[in-house]
């Protein structure tokens, strides 16, 4: 009988300490009106004591005084500011093995078969508004892996979390992290080719020289002209799809002369960079940027961290930004991340980009440059309920996220993490009396409470496990 | 002094019955038979001749050439099977199979040795694929006949087992072999049974160097065995006008995997893990097993949906002694983890997912029988469980239609128990293996009582029980001890409960907690034992011998982290 019972209370605890996201499931899908707060929409102004009506996942209205509709949740967001929710454009979160090394080119390997969905940044990234990202390959390699976008859905599959209509991208990369430099040359390890940056637009070029013979091979067969199926090449595939427009390149880099080598490489081949990563230096080339069409993602300082950083200045988010070049701001970081809006306030700060345009460049430009503008990124009707509650101006760093919602669910919520955290606590007196928890032999010490312990990943350059850098 | 235990111990044998091992035909009656293909017959008969099950039944009267054994009391079952183990295959040399992740923990040298190792290996065989990733590795080459740990497994009650290789991506192709042969062709049940596989590297910075790689390698491997395939029979058809197909033995090998003729188990424990090779599955639509299968419960759906089965291992995650004030001390994950496995059989079951039982490694075999009987406390049913260790997993391996349940025409394939099966006391006294017969020793216990396998003393003061034979010394009692750790001179207690000539009892220490004592045995000359302590997350089988004189005890342990010498005195009672 007590046996029983001890279940029973274990069941009874289990279920109170899902996952805080798992409350909003289900009961809220339909309808949520947020009442009276201040809209900042990042497309349209900012709009006073304005109502939100989400209905279905989807923006169904926004204006003064709407009404609720019959069962449907209200939140009081008068005195609280509305933002649409934050995306960062380069993230490594919920990524278990982000570099693959051996080769220089590994456009074969598929960021989508990495995906963690237990992977705790998602919770804290929520907590900072976040509601999607861009989840790429490392930088070791000058073509590396492809990417997924994803919404943070905590508590889902990571099939859900993925945006099945992003369109596909992969990460390219130049500079420090891929001629490594880092990694010292030892007797009887073989370098990896390449050790310089000629050598790495060359291994670029050649890449797209052999996916354009690996393509002419197809179209041959296909024409009939060739009688043997050629070899279904997962390397050379994406690579393809690349010249076709098909699949966007996130090409991370420092230096502009890089940069724009590879610019001038992707007309060459007739294609055109989805976004130049980091690029800290890509105020020297804002116009020839502007012209060839890509976006920049950058951060909003790190200014001379690392040896090819050097020459980065506060004003470079301005001057692209005056030159008519899409910007976002990424964290590449899980502790970065949770603070997006304050980068995007250094766009203030540092030259003077509006308001709203310093807004967009953590939410609808990354969508933009994802290619999911269309659905989110923005308070809009018809968009998805994507949307972040302050406590006050986001770009204020005594403001906190109170509620983030995705497609209108509920996904972090201020008051029923603090009611989580009592639940987590009763969960571990319990689960503390089983058998299985408590040391052999002894039916002595229960296990300790844990202290607060979570490897930081630094804003330096990391090697990690794979053997590569991610940077 | 061994050959003494031995003549004691030899004493203690329970023997049932003994077959002449020539005997063409035998009757095993008035025995209990849970045939698990049908009801379970309460006293019933199994006629065993050449090998098979000739006949079995409740009012079957012995074949006039058979000869007969009264097995009151018995119960028989269907062989057991453990659905994954590396029996017999030899374990991986260092640098060598390319097991473990990333090369790393070597050091450099020891990456730079194994990659040209790796090279020198790959110049000698036909493939283009690097040690590691090849699964032309058959594990039929690596077994050996002799090996004693197929009496270990007998011993525990085990009839069949799957064996695969160590280490690699590519584990080796397994096969379902009996415990017991000439030869190991005559072992062998089903070969090959599947390809296994492990999510890790081949290591040496060599592709693939990450998990991301090692999904692509497979993806990428599994297209050009099919491409292979198809320019082999267009090249067989007219080889005019064709470039050679070329030669390649891991991508031959891959080519039954890609016809779904055989399946592959993927080794995956955690949910996450498990979800991704689901996905791999149905993107690759192939056959796929889950191997492990810790927290399978939780996509029981998927696994339903998908018709994956899994090996699911009774090696239960439980908490092991802290090793220092300092240590990490557990995430509610890992508590809810170990509170959570034990229920995991019973939830695929009401799910339908077909499951059979595997080791997974676990040091000491006792273990897969309690950890059974845990999930039948956790929500499964008896029956159920034992078909996940007999019908059930001989339908996950695909030989249900030659053995798992006691049906005339199967291979006689029988293990004998005394007692509950599921419980403490069982004993395996006989385990029968293609109708050939094999004694099993059984253990003495203390007379404390037969539950009594947690080695802690037993009700009663220390020294309780009948008095030793007159040539074997009492060492009962409880002794305070210094053991030399080199530079760390360690205090522990020893206790010792004896029943003649052995000894249970425990080794406490406030480094590394309350270790059972195991195999304790007493003679004129001295004293030994084997416990398990835990230290720093490790698992140390500790080997100690030594004597008492007086009130002073001495002695060894070792270990393979090294050997340490003991003294100290006895307690005062």
């Amino acid at each position: 009988m007590k046996k029983i019972t001890a279940y029973l209370v274990l069941f009874l605890l289990s279920v109170a300490s899902l996952p805080v996201s798992s409350m909003g499931q289900g009961q809220s899908r339909n309808s949520v009106l947020i009442k009276g707060g201040t809209v900042m929409t990042a497309s349209r102004g900012t709009l006073e004591a304005t109502d939100i009506l989400v209905q279905n996942g989807k923006i169904a209205r926004i204006g003064k005084g709407l009404t609720a509709p019959a069962g449907a949740r209200t939140i009081d967001a008068t005195g609280k500011f509305v933002t649409p929710g934050i995306i960062d454009c380069h993230s490594h979160a919920m990524v278990s093995s982000i570099n693959e090394g051996s080769y220089s080119v590994t456009s074969m390997v598929r960021i989508r078969d990495m995906l963690d969905p237990s992977d705790m940044t998602i919770y804290r990234a929520l907590a900072g508004g976040v509601t999607g990202a861009n989840l790429l390959h490392g930088s070791a390699n000058s073509i590396g892996g492809q990417n997924s976008v994803v919404k943070f859905k905590w508590g889902r599959s990571a099939e859900e979390m993925v945006v099945a209509d992003a369109p596909p991208g992969i990460k390219f990369a130049m500079g420090e992290n891929v001629r490594r430099t880092t990694q010292s040359a030892l007797p009887g390890v073989p370098l990896r080719y390449p050790r310089t940056r000629q050598g790495t637009i060359e291994v670029i070029r050649d890449a797209f020289l052999r996916a354009r013979d690996y393509k002419q091979s197809w179209d041959d067969f296909r024409a009939k002209k060739t009688r043997v199926q050629p070899r279904k090449d997962l390397e050379l595939e994406p690579i393809v799809e690349i010249i076709e427009g098909k699949r966007l390149v996130h090409a991370h880099g420092y230096r502009s002369d890089e940069h724009l080598n590879l610019l001038r490489l992707a007309e060459e081949f007739g294609f055109k960079i989805g976004t130049l990563q980091h690029a800290l230096e890509a105020y020297k080339i804002a116009p020839e940027i502007a012209k060839h069409g890509a976006g920049v993602s950058i951060f909003a300082d790190s200014w001379g961290y690392k040896l090819e950083a050097y020459d980065s200045i506060p004003y470079n988010g301005y001057i692209l930004w005056k030159n008519g070049v899409n910007v976002s701001i990424n964290s590449d970081s899980g502790e970065r991340i949770r603070r997006l809006n304050l980068d995007a306030a250094k766009m203030m700060k540092y030259g003077g980009v509006p308001e709203e345009d310093s807004l967009k460049m953590i939410t609808l430009n990354p969508a933009i440059q994802l290619g999911i503008g269309k659905r989110t990124g923005s308070l809009e009707v018809g968009k998805d309920a994507d949307i972040v509650v302050w406590t006050g101006h986001p770009f204020s760093a005594f403001s906190r996220v109170e509620t983030t919602m995705i497609e209108g669910e509920t996904y972090f919520d201020r008051a029923a993490d603090a009611e989580g955290r009592a639940n987590m606590a009763r969960e571990r007196e319990a689960l503390e009396k089983i058998d299985a928890n408590r040391p052999p032999g002894s039916g002595g010490t229960p296990p300790r409470v844990p202290a607060e312990r979570r490897e930081e990943r630094g804003h330096d350059e990391i090697i990690d496990t794979d053997g590569g850098t991610h940077r | 002094m061994r050959s003494k235990l031995c003549l004691l111990s030899f004493a203690a044998i329970c023997l049932f019955f003994s077959i002449a091992t020539d005997a063409q035909s035998y009757a095993i009656t008035n025995a209990r038979i849970v045939t698990v293909s049908g009801a379970t017959i309460e006293k019933g008969t199994v006629v065993v001749r050449n090998g098979l099950i000739d006949a079995v039944g409740a009012n079957l009267k012995a074949p006039a050439d058979a000869q007969v054994f009264d097995a009151t009391g018995l119960t028989v079952y269907p062989g057991f099977i453990d659905s994954l183990t590396n029996l017999g295959t030899p374990a991986p040399q260092a640098g060598g199979q390319g097991g473990g992740g990333g090369g790393g923990g070597g050091g450099f040298a020891a990456q730079i040795a194994a990659q040209q190792q790796q090279q020198q290996l790959q110049q000698q065989s036909i493939t283009n694929y690097p040690l590691g990733l090849r699964p032309e590795r058959d594990v039929l080459d690596e077994v050996r006949a002799t090996e004693a740990t197929f009496e270990t497994a007998r011993n525990a009650g085990f009839t069949t087992v799957v064996t695969t290789g160590r280490g690699g991506i590519f584990n080796g192709q397994s096969v379902v072999i009996n415990l017991a042969g000439d030869n190991v062709s005559s072992m062998v049940v089903k070969a090959p049974f599947a390809q296994h596989f492990t999510f890790t590297t081949v290591g040496g910075g060599v592709y693939p160097a990450s998990l991301l790689g090692t999904f692509s390698a497979l993806r990428q491997m599994l297209l050009d065995a099919q491409r292979l395939q198809d320019m082999q029979r267009a090249y067989a058809a007219d080889p005019k006008g064709m470039p050679r197909p070329p030669v390649d033995r891991s991508l031959e090998a891959l080519i039954p995997v890609v016809a779904r003729q055989i399946p592959i188990v993927f080794n995956a424990n955690n949910e996450n893990e498990i979800v991704r090779v689901l996905d791999l599955i149905k993107e690759l639509n192939i056959r796929g097993i889950i191997a492990g299968g810790q927290e399978a419960w939780k996509v029981a759906g998927r696994l339903k949906e998908q018709n994956v089965p899994v090996l699911l291992s009774l090696n239960f995650p439980k908490r092991t002694a802290a090793a220092s004030p300092d240590a990490d001390p557990d995430s509610l994950e890992t508590l809810n983890l170990r509170a959570e496995t034990p229920r995991g059989a019973a939830r695929l079951a009401q799910a339908g997912v077909k499951f059979g039982f595997q080791s997974g490694g676990m040091t000491s075999l006792a273990d897969f029988f309690t950890n059974a009987a845990k999930t039948t406390e956790n929500g499964l049913t008896k029956d159920a469980a034992i078909r996940a260790m007999t019908l059930g997993a001989a339908e996950v391996l695909g030989i249900d239609n030659r053995t798992g349940s006691i049906e005339p025409g199967k291979i006689a394939n029988l293990t004998l128990v005394r007692g509950d099966l599921l419980a403490r006391d069982k004993f395996v006294p006989q385990v029968v293996i293609d109708g050939k017969v094999f004694e099993i020793r059984e253990p003495v216990r203390p007379a404390g009582g037969r539950g009594n396998q947690g080695g802690t003393p037993g009700p009663g003061a220390p020294g309780a029980g009948a008095a030793p034979p007159a040539d074997v010394p009492n060492i009962a009692g409880s002794y305070a001890i210094t053991i030399e750790i080199p530079g760390q001179p360690t205090g522990a207690t020893l206790t010792f409960v004896q029943q003649g000539n052995t000894f249970t009892g425990q080794l406490v220490s406030s480094s590394f907690g309350t270790s059972p004592i195991r195999d304790g045995k007493v003679a004129a000359d001295g004293f030994s034992f084997t416990t398990v302590v835990e230290l720093g997350g490790q698992t140390i089988q500790v080997t100690a011998t030594g004597r008492v004189t007086g009130n002073a005890i001495s002695g060894t342990m070792d270990s393979t982290a090294g050997s340490a010498g003991f003294s100290g005195t006895k307690n005062p009672n």
